[in-house]
């Protein structure tokens, strides 16, 4: 099975590798892994005044996964929380032109995303108790 | 491929009919051979891989035993020992001894066995939802990073020299928590085991089936993130 042009792109050069500080003000973690294959995706954000100025990535995992992420964190920046729940695994699906059996691999970006949206969500609500 | 699908179409109309005999017609009463005419019947798709070698589904499984089932079933069911008979047959009979063959290597391997289990007690990996074991994670993300420098690294120089060293060092450390996890999982599949066999309907013996297929759950998805990450540590430092 051969990557897609795409894929091996974001492989070769994955844009926004890296993290910030958990606990850093507006910053949401999403760590997410897929049981059946071993795969870890650790997806940040940072949001200031409701929007994503800055996203960051770690995955270790295949290429698909690696490419993934990265598009994910391409499409964050600049978006609002709200236009960013949006993304959907499809979009990554058709964007990487992933395979089937790649197919996990965007649904672990969505989750990572989601859990993303969720951390910071649950910090903005009740910043205190993040620390 | 042919052939997989014919057998595939086939033995779904012939499940229809399981305890007649798809040739005679009779009630059956054999196990896998009909009584009265002696044809060769398939295992229906719905026989999980424990009743389809006479076991219980414990995860407790004499592999002696086990092994023996399966020659003796390999041997009933064996295509060569069908050469002459009618193409139904034939068909049968290959697809019996392909069904075999994954149930015995799937029973074999007691991880594989207690996914199996996980998949029949509990739907598939994804209705039991543990939390994702962030430590874990982070330290694997933690040690990719450490695996990268390393294969940047200048293997001759200090730094690389140091990072190999750490390298090895995590390694031995991951292979024993990968042990850890393995006997953690033997005590939780002899609780299951005992659990079973206790055979309780009450709400605090359902409560137990939970937390063990959980705990089976968590355990099976760690062992996975453990053993990328020491393969990958292998191919990389040998």
């Amino acid at each position: 099975m051969a990557y897609s042009d795409k894929v091996v792109d974001h492989f070769n050069n994955p844009r926004n590798m890296g993290s910030f500080k958990k606990d850093e003000d507006g910053v949401g973690t999403g760590m997410v892994g897929a049981p059946e294959c071993g795969d870890v995706m650790k997806l940040q954000i940072k949001v200031q005044d409701d929007m994503i100025v800055d996203a960051k990535f770690k995955t270790f995992g295949c290429g698909s996964a690696i490419a993934s992420s990265s598009l994910a964190t391409e499409w964050l920046k600049g978006k609002t929380i709200e236009e960013a729940q949006k993304i959907k695994n499809t979009d990554i699906v058709q964007e990487l032109n992933l395979p089937p059996v790649k197919i996990h691999c965007s649904v672990l970006a969505e989750d990572a995303i989601k859990a993303a949206l969720a951390d910071y969500q649950k910090k903005a609500d009740k910043p205190e108790a993040a620390r | 491929m042919d052939q997989h699908h014919t057998h595939n179409t086939g033995s779904r109309d012939l499940r229809m009919a399981r305890s007649m005999c798809w040739h005679c017609q009779s009630e059956m009463s054999g196990e896998y051979f009909c009584e009265r005419c002696v044809k060769v019947q398939p295992v229906s798709k719905e026989t999980d891989y424990f009743t389809c070698f006479g076991l219980p589904r414990r995860l407790t499984i004499d592999l002696k035993k086990l092994e023996a089932k399966f020659y003796e079933m390999s041997r009933a069911f064996h295509p060569d020992f069908y050469q002459n008979k009618s193409e139904t047959e034939q068909t049968i009979s290959l697809g019996n001894a392909a069904t075999l063959n994954t149930a015995y290597r799937t029973l074999r391997d007691p991880i594989q066995r207690a996914e199996y289990l996980l998949d029949l007690e509990a739907g598939s990996v994804k209705d039991i939802r543990t939390s994702p074991p962030s430590d874990l994670f982070e330290e694997i993300l933690e040690l990719q990073e450490t695996v990268e420098a390393y294969r940047a690294s200048d293997r001759t120089s200090e730094t690389g020299r140091q990072l190999l060293t750490r390298l090895v060092a995590e390694r031995q450390a991951l292979d024993q928590r990968k042990q850890d996890m393995e006997h953690h999982l033997q005590q939780i599949c002899t609780d299951w085991d005992a659990l079973q066999d206790r055979g309780e309907a009450t709400s605090q013996a359902r409560t137990e089936r939970d937390r063990l297929l959980k705990q089976m759950r968590e355990i099976l998805s760690n062992r996975t993130y453990v053993k990328n990450i020491v393969n990958d540590l292998a191919a990389t430092i040998g």
